[in-house]
């Protein structure tokens, strides 16, 4: 963000940031000075085929931690050639598909750390919660059909194609794959989260929140920024406008007269949301660069291709050294 | 003709002007503006800050591992060259000096040969893409594992790819070769070696030059089919230097200065190897 | 550089009157059997365009069976996803069509100016086109991009100029390689006869480059239907694309790879280009031996 937030014209007296539900929605720089603006609200986590669960004599009830995830994913891994299904899909490295691991997953050790430090961002992440990376990471190339090493040419579409096949039961995406994956019918859909062994992660929820924003070129005419506010009020409090954000992208926006989308992945994020699981908030925009994301996405698949301590090591070094560097090689 | 052209203004205006103002757009300005450029830290045009030659002191001295990624490339990229040449030419040689015999089937056998240079570099990528890791897969490895694999992936599709094209130019070229001259070194007692390497290489050299120098350039200006293939492999395995620069400027924010002094550095790589190829063939056809 | 040694067409086997051995079969045999894996991957991508597509990337070598055969699904799905592939092959053929003209006219003009008026600036023009040649496209990509943007040049129809400005020095190069050996007397004829240097170029010089001219379009035409890096930072890319652009899109630029869409559009672009290239073999053939300069 420290990147372009001099682009940026400041938004904190904009209607469209007054129109949003919470101000949690508005990308502050470290003035506090409003950027940008949230326009699309998505969550992710393990997409879970319940049927194939309960095929497999297990129950969406016995999930609650990683521990019980781990029990029910090796169950199900071993018996796979009877069962006819595999637990995890292929997490596919390809680089048209590693920011499932490189970006999501890695909010979560993220996402605990901050949460254990009490922070909102940092320029030196610890590291403190990779443990738990480690572990998630090997239950999904491990208890999965697909070789470890050969995840660096499998693709997230190969992944869908196995769960929407019935091939799988876990499926780690996000609200925007609804169109994909209804095929197995909305009755057998079921979120589980994410959960990477740290402590009071029964009560975890999945992952909502948003990694784009609306900004305003700061550079242009005063008349073209007047301009663009105006419509985009427009958009998030006209009837046209929110109707097109809701039915025509599907979108699930932030602003108090949004309207509600036909999707059966948020409804049941809502519903956990409800039941009083705690949602994770998503943490990628405090990421210090691509490059960060690139690197940390290269030594995951070298992992998965030859899973050691060294080659671990490699991946803690990318995602803590790789965050400091990064984010000084950027200010 | 020349005092008529020369003397009215329009003929210049027809004739030379609008290639001459495409070309200012297309290729001086482009230029001009890329050799200032490589001497700024900049992100988008309207902001930029004159670093001196700091972008390129960055290249070979600045981050340990930045470092370590250009000159794996470097050196990927040269042997890539190198093998590719020798390779290429080889085989291309080869199959031409055979189908200039006379046995059934050389034209369709010629066809053949030359119909991968019709689809781009991207196209190639992609099938070779698929088919590789499908023959990897046996190996419970893929083209991205490590550089060699990306390497001898990039090695097969380039043959694929240029040994028609090379062949074709072999092809006429041995067929410039008189059979009198063979026949009479024959009558004289040379060998069927001897004669290749007496008589018809010495003659096609042109040839053999030529196709060296077009075979060396694009190995070490390879950007499409690096990209479709192995997109750089894991931690830049299989990165050329073409895909590093290309990757420097765009998915890297505030290293396009960096970005451009290594595109000024490539040119005068490339440059330098083009200008040593031409003055070589120069002297080889002096003689 | 121009090899005037080489001969610029090449002759069938049939031209060259040698008895034939009967131990040739076995060359015959032999080459049969290099060919048929010469051809092997684009009959693997035919094969695969009717499979679906995550048996296309777990085993491509295998045939259709019933539970992967999908019919003509993928091509239904390349042309009609988001992708648009049609619009892209369309974008393509306009880009190519425009380009190859616009060179083909503006070079060949520029040549014979080039080589009719000896002065400094045509020299120098001339150099720089030389010297263009061998610099590579990453030296100008960014600046290029940027200066096209501002002139708005990111479009099909506009594009072809930017072609020409990239592509004038091989063009140029091989016109007045030509031109060179031209003899003057012929123009001079017309000129008594009262033709101007516009229809003494157009009836007279343009006729005499005829060859040449087919040669330089075959070679632009194979580099610029097949470009990829050009079109995707000059064009405004979320609404032209070209068929490379759409098919490394494909692979990845939505976070999905549609295997079955790639072989599909595959197929529909490899068909049209293998059948042109057995109708146009003589023309591309020699295009190759004349541009075998272009570096």
């Amino acid at each position: 963000m420290a990147n372009w937030k001099d682009y940026c014209a400041d938004l904190s007296d904009a209607a469209i940031t007054k129109e949003l539900t919470s101000q949690d929605f508005a990308l502050k720089d470290s003035e506090g000075k409003v950027r940008g603006v949230a326009y699309v609200i998505e969550t992710y986590g393990i997409i879970t085929n319940k049927a194939l669960i309960e095929k497999a004599g297990h129950s969406m009830d016995e999930i609650k931690d990683f521990e019980s995830l781990k029990a029910v994913a090796d169950d199900i891994h071993a018996r796979a050639a009877e069962l006819g299904f595999d637990a995890f899909t292929s997490a596919g490295m390809d680089s048209s598909s590693d920011w499932r691991f490189k970006t999501h997953l890695a909010n979560l050790p993220i996402y605990y750390e901050y949460k254990a430090d009490n922070i909102g961002t940092t320029e030196a992440i610890k590291g403190s919660f990779l443990d738990g990376y480690r572990k998630i990471w090997d239950l999904y190339i491990t208890d999965s059909a697909t070789e470890p090493a050969l995840l660096s040419s499998k693709t997230g579409s190969d992944a869908e194609q196995e769960f929407v096949d019935g091939q799988a039961v876990f499926f780690q995406n996000g609200t925007w794959e609804y169109d994909a994956v209804k095929a197995i019918g909305d009755e057998n859909l079921a979120w589980t989260p994410i959960y990477i062994d740290a402590d009071g992660e029964e009560n975890q929820g999945v992952c909502t929140g948003t990694e784009n924003y609306l900004c305003v070129n700061g550079n242009a005419a005063d008349e073209d920024v007047k301009a663009t506010l105006d419509f985009l009020e427009w958009v998030v409090t006209s009837e046209e406008g929110t109707d097109a954000l809701a039915n025509k992208m599907n979108f699930v926006s932030p602003f108090k007269k949004a309207k509600e989308a036909s999707n059966t992945l948020v409804k049941l994020a809502n519903e956990m949301v409800a039941a009083g699981k705690t949602p994770v908030s998503w943490n990628f925009p405090t990421m210090p660069s691509e490059q960060w994301k690139n690197d940390v996405g290269s030594a995951l698949t070298a992992y998965a291709a030859n899973p050691s301590d060294d080659t671990w090591e490699a991946v803690r070094v990318a995602f803590v050294d790789g965050w400091a560097k990064e984010y000084a090689a950027n200010k | 003709m020349e005092k008529v052209m020369k003397k009215n203004p329009l003929y210049f205006c027809l004739f030379l002007l609008p290639t001459l103002l495409a070309f200012l757009i297309g290729f001086v300005i482009p230029f001009g503006m890329g050799i200032y450029m490589s001497f700024f830290k900049f992100n988008t045009i309207d902001n930029m800050e004159w670093v001196g030659l700091d972008n390129f002191v960055q290249i070979f001295t600045g981050d340990e591992k930045e470092v370590g990624i250009v000159a794996n490339s470097f050196w990927f990229t040269a042997l890539f060259a190198i093998l590719s040449t020798i390779a290429i030419n080889v085989i291309a040689f080869m199959v031409a000096v055979l189908l200039t015999r006379n046995f059934g089937g050389t034209n369709l056998f010629r066809t053949i040969f030359f119909m991968p240079n019709l689809l781009g570099g991207v196209l190639l990528g992609t099938i070779w893409k698929i088919l590789l890791n499908g023959v990897l897969v046996g190996m419970k490895q893929t083209l991205t594992t490590n550089g060699t694999n990306g390497f001898i992936g990039l090695l097969i599709l380039m043959i694929w790819q240029q040994v028609g094209y090379m062949m074709i130019i072999y092809v006429a070229g041995l067929q410039g070769v008189s059979d009198d001259l063979k026949e009479a070194a024959r009558i004289d007692g040379a060998n069927n070696k001897q004669i290749l390497f007496k008589i018809t290489i010495p003659l096609v050299m042109p040839s053999i030059s030529m196709c060296t120098f077009l075979t060396i350039t694009n190995g070490f200006k390879l950007f499409d089919q690096n990209l479709t293939l192995t997109g750089g492999g894991i931690n830049h395995n299989s990165e050329m230097l073409a895909l590093n620069i290309y990757n420097t400027f765009y998915s890297r924010v505030g290293w396009k200065g960096i970005g451009q002094a290594k595109a000024v550095l490539f040119f005068l790589l490339v440059g330098a190897i083009a200008i040593i190829q031409l003055k070589f063939t120069q002297s080889k056809e002096a003689n | 550089m121009a090899d005037n040694n080489t001969p610029t067409k090449i002759k069938s086997a049939d031209e060259i009157k040698v008895k034939r051995k009967p131990s040739d079969i076995i060359f015959t045999i032999v080459f049969t059997i290099i060919c048929a894996f010469w051809v092997y991957p684009l009959i693997m991508v035919l094969i695969n365009s009717f499979k679906e597509k995550l048996s296309i990337s777990r085993d491509p070598f295998n045939l259709p069976d019933e539970k992967s055969f999908v019919g003509l699904e993928n091509f239904d799905r390349a042309v009609n996803s988001q992708m648009d592939f049609f619009s892209a092959l369309v974008n393509s053929l306009i880009i190519t069509v425009l380009s190859v003209a616009l060179i083909l006219l503006c070079t060949s003009m520029c040549a014979y100016f080039v080589i009719r008026v000896n002065t400094w600036y045509t020299k120098l023009f001339y150099y720089l086109c030389l010297f263009s040649m061998i610099v590579p496209f990453q030296m100008i990509m960014f600046p290029l991009s940027k200066v096209t943007d501002i002139l708005q040049l990111n479009t099909p129809f506009l594009i072809p100029i930017v072609y020409l400005g990239f592509g004038a020095g091989t063009a140029l190069f091989m016109f007045t390689n030509f031109l060179k050996s031209v003899p003057l007397e012929i123009e001079e004829a017309a000129m008594i006869d009262g033709c101007g240097p516009i229809k003494t170029f157009f009836s007279v010089v343009l006729p005499i480059m005829k060859p040449t001219i087919i040669s330089v379009g075959i070679l632009e035409t194979m580099w610029i239907w097949n470009d990829y890096l050009l079109p995707y930072l000059v064009l405004r890319i979320r609404f032209y694309k070209t068929v490379p652009i759409v098919i490394q899109y494909f692979q990845g630029g939505y976070g999905k790879v549609e295997w079955g869409a790639i072989m599909a559009s595959m197929v529909i672009t490899i068909t049209p280009i293998v059948i042109l290239y057995l109708c146009l073999q003589k023309h591309i053939v020699k295009g190759v031996l004349n541009g075998a300069v272009k570096g």
